[in-house]
């Protein structure tokens, strides 16, 4: 096929597949590569299908990246080259407008994206502080993730930030100082930590809006209701994750004074939310997101398990929120003594509603007394057990609510004068005291531990792990007097208590650095020893900033018995989503998820890689293509490969639904012993394990977790497999087309989910075959070798050849095997 | 003996057994009912300022890919109640079938929202398929060929009667969901590949479950009455005439794409790519049914479908998830 290359200028040239391969070394120069000439085949042979009879500069240059990023799955080196590949793409259109930092920084302010007082730092310090070459620390996932969405477009929707101006842009939102700037530019760059999305977005911006959460609590009266709607409007606008308590409004059929009528109940007014979070969700680069918590002894609890379900009465739907249960204690007891559960009506009884721990215990017991002596005009009774059950059913199927422990959180408030704790944030890991005048707002950070291992692999790095943290702290401390509150209401809570969020990710390829299985006791330990000086360097640093600082509002007015620090709570393990992936690295503390996986964001589809298994097996000489359709074939699991026994440690690669519930709940709990506020912690429970669930949550609480998140469940029915044999007939003959070939092509690779076994009847006779001639294999060979050809000797020269009559034959015995006449 | 194909009365099969004469077709059901879902769970209007932001070319490949799915669906009803079920003389295999029914209902209303969600055109969509003159030509293939078959004729009780019921069968379960479908369902996963249409192409991720799971069901069927009238594989111009309309099926949707990314990419894929994933596609088809593969394709060019075919970690608050169960 004869192929035209439109350039820029609209001009035409011949396709080039010299140019091609030369662009292609370009990206591999440095790259330490046994076979160069080999990967570069790879690539152009992925490319050559892709490239059409006219093509344009931009688009071969697009398809270039795609034809590398298909490669990924084969070796993480292709996801080096593609990166490299995207990060030319992009500073290449950058140059064409911006050559350099300070005219970005110009730009930008004159398009008012970028404050005018970031011009007040030294640009020459900040300038030659930035080193280029942390590029390459990135994966192709992370820069993409990166370009798509955090890298700053002018207003004609051009990019205009090379990432390590974007790091320094958000330093420069950060620092107070010239040296400030430059240690969170190089904590930020080598990707030691990373900020909230928020923060990554918003700093040095003119919408500085730092913070990722919100936690309001919506009072029983219209007004409150009304409010909340507007604030929550304001905070989703910006970005921001809502979480919402709406455990006061009355219950259905609770009577209004001033109305001398019946209450429709809290269902209706939740939908509100709903549509409204729906509403802006629409035009940002975020969808906002709110979280609904209530406690579950109210009285439309019912109807509130069912808000996520997708039948039913539309009002009654939330398809955008999030639900969770706000749970006190005394109702886990009761499930797990299989007693009953009494619902009542907030209005009438209003005081359970910040009552906590035995106080709570015993107000519930005086209202049930009321209740059964016919004192109290609504209430409604169910066996603890039915109500578990039905609870963690609706969890299964729709995801939601998720289940967050009141008492457990409250035990550990460190300001219960300011105000109890009421509910968490949508991700969970929020514990602030907070009231319907004053909503809690977290800025958080997170510590990318698997930059913080020591290089021989023997131990994390406490020295570096301390420099981190103590810059965080300072970091977010300086965030909290920069931030942009979008109601009064958030401002009060930030000033009077100042709280920070400080929290990890990278724990699980931390760990299989360290040779440490996730499923082990040692894990446990590892987890327990990190949460305890993650506690005691945050909390020093945060003294220390109190002398020089002043310590948080709150602490002034009230008679607490620790010593005077700048913030009233400073830790909390968020799940970390798309800030690991800008990272590279595992989310959270979770282990995982899979080997080999795809992951969907709002960046499109991606594969993710466990590039560190793929290492381990290339050193011990295990690693090729068959090895990587092989765990495909297992769905990312390495476990029953039995090839892999004694050579590598199988331990240290289970993935998340292979290590049991209870475990992950271990290791959270290790953390939560040291982390002031919560730990946000998805359950990954398999199939087979679904009835053990009830079990599982009770062990959850009574190992002291403040929060559990998400809980993903394998899915059990799969779609077809695309890209790896699949076997349907089994053993049976069908049209018997060839028959006797077909035996031997069926090995090892077939799929498991074959049903053939449950079909009783094996064909007996084997029949003779109708099946055509196979006839193009020798034409794709050829393919290939006229593409190594065009590889080796250029265009031009393999062109020649192919026309080449009989008198002009070549010598080289490549190029003998596609000249017609040679063959 | 009592074969799965035959006449009928609305007296027999009335009666479910504990050990089935066709295990599988209970399997099918069982997997069927787990995979249910609803357009519900699809948060499709996010997707509204994508739809409008797709390049001219990325719309119509998006709108003809829609537009054939709503008729195509429903005609696929069409071909297993007029030229099939009836015949059906398991009640487990009816069940089974009958939960393809309803899935196609939920597929077919699935595309109702995804029409007005976005405000497209309904009566040009539904027209799509048969007024675009290549797409005709493979709704052609199908819809001439059942009528042949069926119209009312089919004496399942005659060895022509066996072979008529298993190409309308073929016809529809594998030519038409396990050739032309998967076609228009790499065009779904290339806009989500790109980030475009993430909540309608999660919609697709759940059709493709579906569809797989019905096109073994055709394969079950076929398989079953191959072993219980081994006279059909006898007949050697039968079975090359089955053959064949494989392969024209796959060249008729090869002619589509052609025809649609003439000489360009869409999406970054082009036309080559996709002619050779028809071929290994139609390679798996054939094999699965006992013949020899025509192309010999060992690999999927697309690459990008191997997302597909691995566990999913979804970002909730960014796209609706496919992975939970609703049973």
């Amino acid at each position: 096929m004869q192929r035209t290359v439109i350039k820029r200028d609209g001009s035409q040239e011949k396709f080039e597949t010299q140019k091609i391969i030369n662009a292609i070394f370009e990206i591999l120069v440095g790259l330490e590569i046994e076979d160069n000439y080999e990967i570069v085949f790879r690539i152009m042979k992925e490319l050559d299908l892709k490239v059409p009879e006219l093509v344009k500069t931009e688009e071969l240059d697009q398809l270039l990246l795609k034809a590398i990023e298909q490669l990924i799955p084969q070796h993480p080196m292709f996801d080096t080259l593609a990166t490299r590949q995207l990060l030319k793409q992009i500073n290449k259109k950058i140059d064409r407008q911006l050559v350099s930092f300070t005219e970005y920084l110009d730009h930008a302010i004159n398009e008012k994206l970028v404050k005018e007082e970031l011009l007040e730092f030294d640009l020459d310090i900040l300038q030659s502080a930035m080193d280029y070459g942390r590029d390459e620390l990135f994966g192709y996932f992370g820069l993409t993730t990166l370009r798509d969405r955090y890298l700053m477009k002018d207003r004609s929707q051009n990019i205009i930030e090379k990432p390590q101006w974007f790091f320094m842009r958000v330093a420069m939102g950060i620092g107070n100082t010239n040296e400030e700037v430059v240690k969170v530019y190089n904590k930020l760059s080598q990707l030691e930590y990373m900020h909230s999305t928020p923060t990554l977005f918003n700093s040095g911006t003119p919408m500085s809006q730092y913070s990722s959460c919100y936690v309001s609590v919506v009072d029983d009266s219209l007004d409150s209701i009304m409010a909340k709607a507007t604030e929550t409007a304001f905070l989703a606008k910006h970005a921001g994750g809502v979480g919402t308590d709406v455990s006061r409004v009355r219950a259905t059929g609770s009577l209004i004074n001033s109305l001398n009528a019946k209450s429709s109940g809290v269902i209706p007014f939740i939908k509100v939310f709903d549509t409204l979070v729906n509403s802006i969700q629409q035009g940002g680069r975020r969808r906002s997101s709110q979280v609904i918590s209530i406690q579950p002894w109210h009285l439309d609890i019912e109807a509130f398990l069912d808000l996520k379900e997708t039948t039913g009465n539309a009002y009654f739907r939330t398809p955008s929120l999030n639900t969770k249960l706000w749970t006190p204690d005394e109702i886990m007891r009761r499930i797990e003594h299989k007693e009953d559960v009494y619902l009542f009506d907030p209005g009438e009884c209003p005081e359970l509603v910040e009552a906590i721990g035995a106080d709570f215990t015993e107000k519930y017991n005086q209202r049930i007394k009321e209740a059964e002596a016919g004192k109290i005009q609504q209430f409604k009774k169910i066996e603890g057990e039915t109500f578990y059950k039905k609870y963690l059913f609706k969890l299964a199927k729709t995801g939601h609510p998720w289940l967050i422990f009141k008492d457990e959180h409250n035990r550990k408030n460190p300001c219960p004068d300011y105000s109890v704790i009421n509910s968490s944030n949508l991700c969970t890991e929020i514990s602030i005291p907070n009231r319907p005048d004053s909503t809690a707002v977290c800025t958080l950070a997170s510590l990318n531990l698997s930059k913080h291992v020591k290089s021989d692999g023997s131990d994390f790095d406490w020295d570096k792990i301390q420099d981190t943290l103590e810059t965080m702290v300072l970091a977010l401390d300086n965030i909290l007097d920069k931030n942009f509150y979008p109601s009064e209401e958030a401002k009060r809570n930030t000033m009077d208590l100042r709280p920070l969020g400080i929290g990890l990710m990278g724990f699980a390829e931390a760990l299989v650095d360290l040779k440490i299985s996730y499923d082990s006791e040692e894990a446990v330990i590892a987890a327990r020893k990190l949460g305890q000086f993650m506690r005691k360097t945050c909390y020093a640093k945060s003294e220390e900033l109190a002398q020089e600082r002043g310590a948080f509002n709150h602490y002034k007015e009230a008679k607490y018995d620790y010593s005077p620090r700048r913030n009233a709570v400073l830790l909390a393990i968020a799940p970390t989503a798309t800030i690991s992936i800008i990272s590279g690295t595992t989310s959270s503390i979770d282990s995982y998820f899979s080997n080999l996986y795809s992951r969907d964001t709002l960046s499109g589809k991606h594969i993710v890689i466990n590039s560190q298994l793929i290492f381990d097996l290339e050193e011990k000489g295990l690693w090729d293509d068959r090895m990587a359709t092989l765990i495909k074939q297992h769905s990312g699991s390495v476990q029953l490969i039995d090839e892999f026994e004694g050579k590598i440690d199988k331990e240290i690669y289970k993935t998340a639904y292979e290590i049991h519930p209870n475990r992950q709940v271990d290791i959270a709990a290790a953390f939560q012993e040291s982390i002031d506020q919560a730990v946000s912690k998805s359950l990954y429970i398999d199939e087979q394990l679904r009835g053990d669930m009830p079990e599982i949550y009770l062990y959850a609480w009574k190992k002291k977790l403040k929060s559990t998140y998400y809980c993903f469940i394998d899915k059990v029915v799969k779609g077809e497999k695309y890209t790896s044999k699949v076997n349907k007939r089994g053993s049976r003959s069908g049209f018997g087309g060839g028959s006797e070939k077909e035996e031997t092509s069926k090995v090892s690779v077939d799929e498991s989910e074959t049903t053939a076994e449950s079909i009783s009847s094996t064909p007996t006779s084997v029949r003779r075959g109708f099946g055509q001639p196979a006839a193009t294999e020798t034409a794709e060979s050829q393919e290939a070798l006229i593409l190594e050809a065009r590889a080796k000797f250029g265009d031009e020269r393999v062109e020649e050849v192919l026309a080449a009559g009989e008198d002009a034959c070549p010598t080289d015995p490549l190029l003998r095997k596609i000249c017609p006449s040679c063959e | 003996m009592k074969q799965l194909i035959g006449k009928t009365s609305v007296r027999d099969n009335i009666e479910l057994s504990e050990t089935p004469s066709y295990p599988i077709f209970r399997e099918l059901y069982e997997k069927q009912k787990k995979a249910i879902w609803f357009p519900e769970e699809l948060n499709i209007q996010q997707d509204a300022l994508d739809y409008h932001a797709l390049s001219p070319d990325e719309k119509d490949l998006f709108d003809t890919a829609v537009g054939y799915f709503c008729s195509s669906e429903l005609l696929v009803q069409n071909v297993l109640v007029n030229s099939f079920f009836p015949m059906l003389s398991d009640p487990h295999a009816k069940m089974s079938f009958s939960t393809q029914l309803f899935m196609e209902n939920i597929h077919s209303d699935f595309f109702e929202i995804v029409l007005q969600s976005f405000n497209m055109d309904r009566e040009k969509m539904y027209k799509v398929a048969f007024d675009d003159p290549i797409l005709k030509k493979k709704m052609d293939l199908i819809v001439e060929e059942i009528d042949n078959i069926s119209y009312g004729k089919i004496d399942p009780d005659t060895l022509q009667g066996r072979k008529d019921v298993l190409r309308a069968i073929l016809i529809n379960n594998i030519i038409m969901e396990g050739i032309f479908f998967y076609s228009s369902f790499a065009h779904f996963f290339a806009l989500k590949d790109m980030g475009k249409m993430r909540n309608v192409v999660s919609g697709v991720e759940l059709i493709l479950i579906d569809e797989s799971l019905h096109l073994q069901n055709g394969i079950e069927a076929i398989l079953i009455m191959l072993e219980e009238t081994p006279e059909i594989v006898d007949d050697a111009q039968f079975v090359r005439e089955i053959r064949e309309v494989i392969l024209k099926g796959t060249y008729l949707e090869i002619e589509y794409v052609q025809h649609k990314f003439d000489n360009k990419t869409i999406l970054g894929i082009s036309s080559s790519e996709l002619e050779r994933y028809l071929k290994y596609i139609t390679d798996r088809r054939l094999e699965e049914l006992g013949f020899t593969p025509e192309f010999n394709i060992t690999e999927n060019p697309l690459r990008f479908l191997q997302k597909e075919d691995v566990k999913k970690l979804i970002n909730f608050f960014e796209v609706s998830s496919t992975e939970y169960t609703n049973y």
